[in-house]
């Protein structure tokens, strides 16, 4: 995508106010999240080491926005914080989703024959899981903690990107300036790395930064389910499961912090929308239908 | 329409293989990846004996392939190990879980469809009008709302403060006990239905609704988002625009023409988003506590039982992989341009 097509994009979403939504909240969250550490009315409650007996289950107040925990905690103050680590973990598995993923897609798009065959076989057998899956399996395995949900969750991720960089690498190696580039005689890592890479780069970076809410939901998912970070990270999912045990009294507890995941997927997932409108609605459609997004 | 036989053989074959991969996978998770694998297959707090029974079991004194080809046979023999929390063989709890939740998944996606096709069929008549807008809203909302949490506020709201809905189980124990209700396929809505029990068929349609209506929201945005896409195509061709032309009614060229085109893209979703949906019921028979095979796991998972975890997640793959290899067998029948 040069720079035309994101103008082009850019203008699509000005027009349209739902996609302006999105954009605006994707926006509101990296700056929440980069700042959050900063920002925060009450920073040891966020950060989870202190107990205050005398302000456990207080409702939302003008001192308290989203009221106090069981351990008298502002979950103000933790929700925000929360935006910071759903941050890092949505940056950090779509990172190393595509730290894999595209190297994989590569080779095995550029090489194809044998080795092609049998390194998009194994993104298959991959990809016969259900999302969230093999991530559940593999944080049964590894443990509870922020760096084993990244991994978890990026090692089911990777197929996807791998798949899609697959097919850009396959329309782009028949191109004259790649077979000018062999003429020549640049080595195939040359070729790959400086001549395909780019070009197909574009399209799976998009993809992938719009993927970020899923990986914030999904890394929710894995904290309900006893599988993802470790209390007390205020990560929000695990703030919602928190406040299950003391719902019927404290019903903003979880009521916050899901609020939270869900505007900020929401975000993501109305941002994907609209470039999906804007781009080929038919070969989204094929790739929809073929599993390949 | 008729389906080549070559086609299903070859898919059946590309089942093998994948069921295979799927077992690599887990075998690679659940043995080469874990410094000690016998740590995760002894339970919470093992004793050696427990340890040493369990290295025994999984032949860890073995080198790899002969491990590999124990956990294969394993496999096809089902013997997939006992579950620490139940005591019984993980492959027998599964059989009892699976129909509750192979249920409420048909229920959320048959509430997917009926809300979700109509409104995608509404959105692509008016679009780009505020109906539009606010289906597109809604429908990717599905998407973006974490289940569990949805579970966790409508059982709360409906069920404990309002009264409306029952918040737990499959049906009032008193229910059963007073009609003598008998279960035959598990499958509790088909059974009271077919022996014409409605006391409890009313009772367990009550406790249907929270659960898959979360479920649903998932499935529910993916339908109303196709039919919405295909609908707003289908309109626009040649062919609905002479029929249109032609003067027949648009309401016989929407139902008649556009929709049944937007029928084949819309299963297909369906069947990707069954995977989502069933991953999804692990948390909602969490909150609901509904007895089926996402409970099971959930509670496998809350209390480290690691052969029950490792048997739900190759079942789910597989229920997944046969899926979706139906869909695929229904969607070229439906639709005869797709080919393998």
């Amino acid at each position: 995508m040069a720079l035309e097509d994101f103008k082009i994009i850019l203008s699509l979403i000005k027009q349209n106010p739902v996609s302006l939504t999105g954009l605006v909240i994707v926006a509101g969250f990296i700056v929440v999240g980069v700042l959050a550490p900063y920002i925060l009315p009450y920073p040891e409650d966020a950060w989870g080491e202190v107990y205050h007996l005398e302000k456990r289950f207080l409702p939302p107040s003008l001192e308290h926005p989203f009221g106090t925990d069981d351990m008298g905690r502002d979950v103000f103050s933790r929700v925000l914080l929360g935006a910071r680590f759903s941050l890092i973990i949505a940056v950090g598995v779509v990172g190393l989703a595509l730290l894999i993923g595209v190297p994989m897609g590569l080779i095995a798009g550029y090489l194809g024959g044998r080795v092609g065959t049998i390194l998009m076989r194994i993104t298959d057998m991959f990809l016969a899981f259900p999302p969230l899956l093999l991530a559940i399996a593999l944080a049964a395995t590894l443990g509870r903690g922020l760096v084993n949900t990244i991994i978890a969750l990026a090692i089911s991720w990777w197929p996807w990107y791998a798949r899609l960089v697959y097919v850009q690498v396959n329309s782009i190696k028949s191109l004259p300036y790649v077979d000018a580039a062999k003429i020549i005689g640049l080595s195939p890592l040359a070729i790959m790395f400086k001549h395909v890479l780019p070009n197909a780069l574009t399209p799976v970076t998009v993809q992938a930064a719009l993927d970020m809410g899923s990986a914030i939901l999904e890394a929710a998912g894995l904290s309900f389910l006893g599988v993802g970070v470790k209390p007390p990270t205020p990560e929000w999912g695990l703030l919602v499961t928190e406040g299950w045990s003391s719902i019927n009294v404290a019903w903003w507890i979880s009521l916050f912090p899901g609020l939270a995941i869900l505007v900020t997927v929401l975000g993501f997932n109305l941002l994907a929308d609209a470039l999906r409108e804007a781009s080929d609605p038919r070969l989204r459609r094929i790739l929809l239908i073929s599993g390949r997004v | 329409m008729p389906v080549s036989k070559e086609y299903i053989i070859k898919r059946l074959l590309l089942l093998v293989l994948v069921v295979f991969g799927v077992l690599i996978i887990t075998f690679v998770i659940t043995r080469i990846i874990p410094a000690h694998p016998e740590l995760l297959w002894a339970g919470s707090h093992p004793t050696e004996e427990q340890l040493e029974k369990a290295r025994r079991q999984l032949h860890l004194d073995k080198p790899i392939y002969v491990q590999l080809y124990y956990y294969l046979t394993d496999f096809i023999k089902g013997n997939w190990g006992v579950s620490w929390r139940t005591k019984h063989p993980v492959l027998k709890d599964i059989a009892t879980a699976l129909p509750a939740t192979l249920e409420l998944v048909i229920v959320a996606f048959i509430m997917a469809i009926i809300i979700g096709v109509p409104l995608g069929a509404l959105a692509a008549l008016k679009r780009e009008t505020w109906v539009d807008h606010v289906v597109r809203v809604v429908s990717v909302l599905g998407a973006s709302v974490p289940v569990f949490w949805l579970a966790l506020i409508l059982q709360l709201v409906l069920s404990s403060w309002l009264g409306l809905l029952p918040g737990a189980k499959r049906v009032d124990e008193y229910v059963v006990i007073e009609t003598g209700f008998k279960p035959i396929t598990g499958f509790i809505l088909f059974d009271s239905l077919i022996q014409g029990n409605f006391a409890v068929f009313t009772n367990a349609l009550k406790h249907i609704i929270l659960p898959a209506f979360v479920l649903s929201m998932y499935p529910f945005g993916l339908s109303a988002r196709m039919t919405r896409a295909v609908m707003s195509e289908v309109l626009n061709e040649q062919h609905t625009r002479s029929a249109l032309a032609w003067g027949l009614p648009k309401r016989v060229v929407i139902y008649k023409y556009a929709l049944k085109n937007a029928l084949a893209p819309v299963i297909a979703s369906l069947g990707l988003s069954f995977g989502y949906t069933i991953i999804g019921a692990f948390m909602v028979e969490l909150v609901f506590v509904w007895p089926g095979l996402g409970l099971y796991a959930a509670m496998a998972l809350l209390s480290y039982d690691y052969p029950a975890v490792i048997g739900c997640v190759i079942v789910v793959a597989l229920i997944y992989t046969v899926i979706n290899m139906i869909v695929d067998i229904v969607h070229s029948m439906i639709d005869p341009r797709v080919k393998l």
